[in-house]
């Protein structure tokens, strides 16, 4: 049956010209290795990771060493650390033969710790708040089709660029009693003066008002990169329903701009845990003005300035627990998303 | 030497717990020189197949063989096979002449004159010589798809695979280089696995055409057969534009029974069937003809709904008379004269009809073809 | 330079669909009162955020008594203009800006580099997800880390495992100062710490890469190593421009490993920041003319490569 479609070419025609080209030096096929232990190994490494795992692994292995050493294993390191006793100067180290709980037994107990705790909370959250709303706002004002859009752009981006020890310098001076731009500002509407940096419980708020200052740039070109992935006939059907701008923003743009929003918090939140530069920079000290002490600044200053290492180390690791609780969501939220 | 063969290769992908059988046990063999077509609708699995020849997707039972070697272990920068991709995947940042080079460089030892040689002549050949400095973002489309024909031909390797190479082109285009490309494979008579979805470039391009689903192999044969003697319902469907007629009917005794119409069987249809009773029953829309009053048995009255004039020929939509659900389609001459709402005849005629085995899929009767005797008579 | 017009063009077409429609009322906008205020409230954010540098800017050309009776934000006026602040700043921190120089440049290529060809190993690789996922997801967390957990295990590591000082023997021998021991530590730290967001910088970019294109290369007979130093590392240009300029920001600006691998702001190896950490204070009170001199000198190199590369630098943000 098969026969009777006649094949539109006849097969004999083939000559051996691929040989030929082959001889004058084509490619010769790499013989099959004989799986010895390192084949082996390898086979089942493969076959547990995924293809490739090995013949990657001189690409990706460096890289995930230095930081399998620099980052999990210091971590590692700093929490048995923490269970030592270890403080003082000279070469002795960390007595790591007797284990146990004490510093953070002590910690949990220092009014010093309590106190730097909810300074830090509240920095994390006043902070990252008030960032996301001014660059929001930003993003929203610059989004509307103005002309420089990139040079009002770049202005608003450029306190990101600077040094935290810079920025400190700067609002120092703009907090400053009686020569301050803020004080003389506010004097100006009949206000003020006030000691922003001496005054316990305004203290804290300057401090955000300042870290906004320099980050709301960074919000503004994240939520930027949001707007501009919502495509235009969202604004135009929600224009066509009648829907006023505010509303429009409200109800049809915020909404989109969830993801946004995750990924700016989390970079700021953990920002704000490590805010230490900027207050040390203020008082070019380990201790910064009262009512700004933070986890990030006792730790330093107890280890670094008191020599209570193993204390410093529990510290430390109050606050990367407090990261963890950040950074573990996220990584969550980016698995299911696909995005890892 | 450089025959391609397929043993029961099967491909499974994990997402998550559940097992996807991406391909199910696939055995062909590409004869030395040979174009397969290799077609089916999206997710068959047929670019999963393509892509474990090349090396790309691992494989999960079965064995790939290329001559007498088992290639299934040996990495695809070792296979000597040459693709060409959908998207061309040409190195952007490169020449052409760069381009084609590449291969030649790194998997060969020739010196950087013979490769200029070559390249230049392959170039030549695919009409390209003029735009060997040109880097691919300067270059047409149909320009992009040659230079990535041309990449691969310069290697001159073992066996080509192609996969959709044509679908980013515009309609004109495509038939231009559908046409050239076969002059190319039979000129330089390189075993070829091409993937397409499109089924006018399986029935015009493939010695033989394989028709994937679902992961499964369903008929390979040369394009006529697959048309005029589907394996299976599917096959039967899949080939052809318009589509074949499918009509559920019921065995009773020598007629074959629907809701729609009864068809009356000759003796020389009966013996075919076996005891199957529950058939599908299909006729191809080039074989009904419409006539002006149902005078024969095989004709059925019916009723015309849409015709969409294509020049040479019209298709026509038509109901069956007294069911204005059913459906049937009929291709006829461009200049006979039909119109909506016509009540007409359709004949469908006992030589052209295909029974299938409602259950299964598989063919019970393929049509007669008139040729059988004329071509026995010339071999 | 086509770019930003098309851009600014597409701008338009969307401010045409909001505010107004069609060509005539587009004429008319620039007369329109909503614009205009839009405008003054531009402005007025670019004040605020231009406030601080511009005090700090005319506070250090002035003499202290300007600086005590004129207004901070008010240009000097004759007789109060001083470059005195400038030069002191300057003299102060010469040594730290080229100590930062020398360790930032090189640890941010390496970083960028190391970064690159992980991700290119992790893009290549073809692995099960929960493995893949587990380990991208220690990269990012890697990035987020506080760097306060891991302050007192570095420090120890520097100075009671790896010292280096013998290792640069040869340093020594030409007259470099030994403090330097401590930059060189402070370099490989920072290495160490900027390989995650280089490396999830690069991912980020290579996943779009086009996949095709790799394979081809692949069956075209080249090697991992091969396609990485032909293919990859050649189209990776854009993003390492990216990279960079937001490592070195990075690196530059970063006061706290500097702090306790440093050991004090007079070593001869004190970088920029640290220097700056500590100018200015003194028995008799602060001297904000000389504090704003060497907070601007050292936010130069930072602010130049940031208004040279605006949009590279934010598109690392952005990532």
């Amino acid at each position: 049956m098969r026969d009777i479609f006649a094949r539109r070419k006849s097969d004999d025609e083939s000559t051996d010209r691929s040989d030929e080209t082959r001889a004058d030096g084509g490619v010769a096929r790499a013989g099959r290795e004989k799986p010895g232990v390192v084949g082996r190994t390898r086979r089942a490494l493969d076959r547990r990771f995924g293809e490739d795992f090995v013949e990657s692994a001189p690409f990706w292995f460096p890289a995930f060493l230095l930081m399998a050493l620099f980052v999990y294993g210091a971590i590692l390191w700093n929490l048995v650390i923490s269970l030592t006793d270890y403080e003082g100067f000279g070469l002795a180290g960390p007595d790591y033969s007797n284990l146990d709980f004490e510093m953070y037994v002590r910690a949990f107990n220092d009014s010093n710790v309590i106190n730097a705790s909810i300074n830090t909370f509240v920095l994390v959250i006043g902070f990252t708040l008030t960032t996301l709303v001014v660059g929001l706002l930003l993003a929203l004002l610059v989004d509307r089709g103005i002309r420089f859009e990139n040079t009002f752009r770049t202005i608003y981006l450029l306190p990101m660029s600077l040094s935290f020890v810079v920025t400190a310098q700067f609002w120092l001076w703009m907090y400053n009693y009686d020569n301050g731009v803020v004080n003389i500002v506010l004097g100006t509407i009949g206000l003020g003066p006030i000691d922003w940096l001496g005054n316990q419980s305004i203290v804290l708020w300057a401090v955000i008002f300042a870290l906004t200052w320099q980050f709301s740039g960074y919000a503004m070109v994240v939520y930027l990169a949001g707007l501009r992935a919502i495509p235009d006939d969202n604004y135009e059907a929600a224009m066509v329903d009648g829907a006023s701008t505010v509303k429009m923003y409200w109800r049809v743009i915020i909404p989109q701009l969830k993801g946004a929003t995750i990924s700016a918090s989390v970079v700021l939140m953990v920002f704000a845990l490590k805010a230490f530069d900027f207050l040390y920079a203020l008082v070019s000290g380990y201790r910064p003005p009262a009512g700004t002490d933070i986890l990030a600044t006792l730790m330093v200053r107890e280890a670094y300035q008191n020599t209570n290492w193993a204390y410093g180390s529990t510290i430390a690791i109050i606050l990367f627990v407090m990261a963890l609780l950040i950074i573990g969501p996220y990584l969550i939220y980016q698995f299911r998303r696909d995005n890892l | 030497m450089a025959e391609l063969e397929l043993d029961s290769i099967t491909k499974v992908f994990h997402d998550g717990d559940e097992e996807i059988v991406a391909v199910d046990d696939v055995s062909l063999t590409i004869e030395d020189g040979e174009f397969l077509v290799v077609v089916g609708p999206s997710g068959c699995g047929k670019s999963t197949t393509l892509r474990m020849v090349a090396g790309l997707e691992s494989i999960t039972s079965g064995a790939i063989r290329l001559g007498d070697d088992v290639i299934n272990d040996v990495k695809s920068q070792d296979r000597d096979i040459a693709m060409v991709f959908q998207s061309y995947a040409l190195y952007p940042h490169m020449t052409v002449q760069e381009n084609m080079s590449f291969g030649l460089e790194e998997s060969t030892g020739l010196s950087d004159d013979e490769i200029g040689a070559r390249v230049e002549e392959t170039a030549s050949t695919m009409g390209i010589g003029d735009l060997l400095e040109r880097r691919p973002d300067e270059l047409s489309g149909g320009q992009q798809q040659r230079v990535a024909l041309g990449r691969s031909i310069v290697r001159d390797p073992e066996v080509f695979l192609m996969d959709e190479p044509l679908s980013n082109l515009d309609a004109k285009l495509r038939a231009q280089m559908r046409t050239e490309l076969q002059r190319l494979q039979e000129e330089l008579d390189v075993t070829t696995m091409y993937v397409t979805h499109d089924q006018t470039e399986a029935m015009t391009m493939g010695d033989r055409i394989a028709i994937l689903n679902e992961g499964e192999l369903q008929q390979i044969s040369s394009p006529l057969e697959c048309y005029h003697a589907p394996a299976n319902r599917f096959v039967a469907d899949f080939i052809g534009e318009p589509g074949m007629n499918f009509f559920d009917v019921d065995r009773e005794g020598d007629e074959l029974v629907s809701e729609l119409f009864t068809y009356p069987l000759s003796d020389w249809m009966v013996d075919d069937l076996g005891d199957t009773s529950e058939l599908v029953f299909g006729i191809r829309p080039e074989d009904v003809s419409l006539v002006d009053v149902a005078s024969a048995e095989h004709d059925f009255e019916a009723v015309v709904e849409v015709v969409e004039p294509m020049g040479d020929e019209n298709t026509v939509h038509l109901h069956f008379a007294g069911h204005p659900d059913s459906s049937i389609v009929a291709s006829v001459g461009g200049l006979q004269n039909v119109s909506q709402g016509e009540e007409l005849a359709a004949h469908i005629p006992e030589e052209a009809i295909h029974l299938f085995d409602r259950q299964t899929g598989k063919v019970l009767h393929n049509r007669r073809l008139d040729s059988e005797e004329a071509v026995d008579a010339t071999l | 330079m086509t770019k930003p017009d098309l851009k600014d063009d597409s701008n338009d077409e969307r401010s045409k669909g909001t505010a107004d429609g069609g060509r005539l009322p587009r004429l008319r906008k620039r007369f329109d009162y909503h614009r205009l205020g839009l405008y003054a409230v531009l402005l007025g954010i670019v004040a605020f955020y231009l406030a601080p540098i511009e005090a700090g800017l005319v506070t250090s050309l002035k003499t202290r008594t300007g600086v005590i009776e004129t207004l901070p934000m008010s240009p000097p006026i004759y007789g109060e203009f001083s470059t005195a602040s400038w030069i002191a700043a300057f003299d102060t921190l010469s040594r730290g800006l080229l100590n930062s120089a020398l360790y930032a440049v090189p640890a941010t290529v390496i970083s960028a580099f190391i970064g690159s060809v992980a991700a290119y190993g992790l893009t290549q690789a073809n692995w099960k997800r929960r493995y893949k996922a587990t380990f991208l997801a220690l990269f990012v967390a890697g990035i987020f880390i506080p760097y306060q957990a891991v302050l007192v295990p570095v420090t120890r590591f520097w100075s009671n495992y790896a010292q280096i000082e013998g290792l640069l023997t040869p340093l020594w021998l030409l007259g470099v100062d030994r403090d330097y021991t401590d930059l060189v530590e402070l370099m490989i730290t920072s290495i160490a710490y900027g390989i995650p967001i280089c490396t999830i910088l690069f991912r980020s970019y290579y996943k779009n890469m086009n996949i095709e294109m790799i394979e081809a290369a692949r069956l075209d007979g080249a090697s991992l190593r091969r396609i990485y130093r032909r293919i990859v590392l050649p189209l990776s240009t854009p993003m390492f421009a990216v990279v960079l300029i937001y490592q070195f920001t990075q690196i530059w600006n970063d006061l706290l490993f500097a702090l306790v691998l440093i050991q004090s702001t007079s070593s001869d190896a004190a970088p920029a920041v640290l220097i700056l950490s500590g100018l200015g204070v003194s028995q008799e009170g602060m001297n904000f003319s000389l504090q704003m001199a060497g907070a601007l000198i050292t936010a130069l190199p930072t602010i130049a490569v940031y208004v040279m590369f605006s949009e590279e630098f934010s598109e690392g943000l952005a990532t």
